[in-house]
């Protein structure tokens, strides 16, 4: 392993024990732009925006570095029955429309994947709502080198 | 002018019972009204804006997605194989241009 290799992988592996070792907030939210995500919020959500659970029955995967923001794969797994899953929320924080895509299962599995834009390197949700009306959350983040709305 | 919609499934001769994934893509620019182009104009949004899947004529799962959505846009979902018939995809963007796509599920 060469030297730029070494300290890239050894630089990712220190922000992600930065990131894993960080406190939860009690609405589960992290960051610096959450006006702009508070916004989508509870344009999404309705009233219960504040009201976010952090969970691990929900599953974001998210590739940790992207060369361009134009493409991004994201998905997401949520361990829930079926039928318990009512809307699956996609946010990103710093994009000019924080709200990637809603998703309605059905019928379908609570899983989702799809592609987005992010214009920076900016945190990922995902806000699963449930049949019974709580609202679950689970977070990821990719680094973007060149941003994907501009 | 219609959207161009390619629907496939993985694995394509699901067992019945076991769990398969529907892919669908759509080839279309989804612009999303922040992009400029060479004179320095903003190029208008202009995305696919509804994204819905029926099985058998029933819907079975539903997408809004937003302005964010990469070009030539991805949608993945998850189903559980029960009987043998057809899924189709149908997209409207944000200009009232429609496009659909189907595929047959088939069981092993």
């Amino acid at each position: 392993m060469d030297r730029r290799a070494f300290l890239k992988a050894t630089g990712m592996a220190l922000g992600a024990v930065a990131l894993s070792g960080l406190p939860v907030r009690a609405q589960g939210l992290e960051g610096e732009d959450l006006a702009n995500l508070e916004k989508a919020l509870q344009e999404a959500l309705g009233k219960g925006f504040r009201d976010l659970t952090p969970s691990d029955l929900v599953k974001v995967t998210m590739p940790t570095i992207a060369e361009s923001g134009a493409n991004v794969p994201a998905e997401v797994e949520v361990n829930l029955p079926p039928g318990e899953v009512k809307a699956i929320h996609l946010f990103a924080d710093k994009n000019p429309t924080p709200r990637l895509a809603s998703f309605m299962p059905m019928k379908a599995l609570p899983y989702y994947a799809t592609r987005v834009r992010l214009a920076e390197t900016s945190a990922v949700r995902a806000v699963v709502e449930t049949q019974d009306g709580r609202f679950l959350l689970a977070s990821a983040s990719t680094r973007v080198t060149v941003g994907g709305c501009g | 002018m219609s959207i161009r919609v390619i629907v496939r499934l993985t694995p394509a001769r699901p067992k019945a019972g076991e769990e398969f994934r529907l892919q669908a893509v759509a080839q279309h620019p989804n612009e999303p009204g922040t992009r400029r182009d060479e004179r320095g104009n903003l190029i208008p949004a202009r995305y696919i804006n509804q994204v819905e899947v029926f099985f058998e004529g029933e819907k079975v799962a539903e997408v809004r997605p937003g302005p964010s959505i990469s070009a030539n846009p991805l949608y993945g979902f998850k189903f559980k194989a029960e009987k043998p018939g057809a899924y189709t995809v149908r997209l409207r963007d944000t200009g009232g241009d429609t496009g659909e796509g189907t595929v047959r599920l088939e069981l092993a």
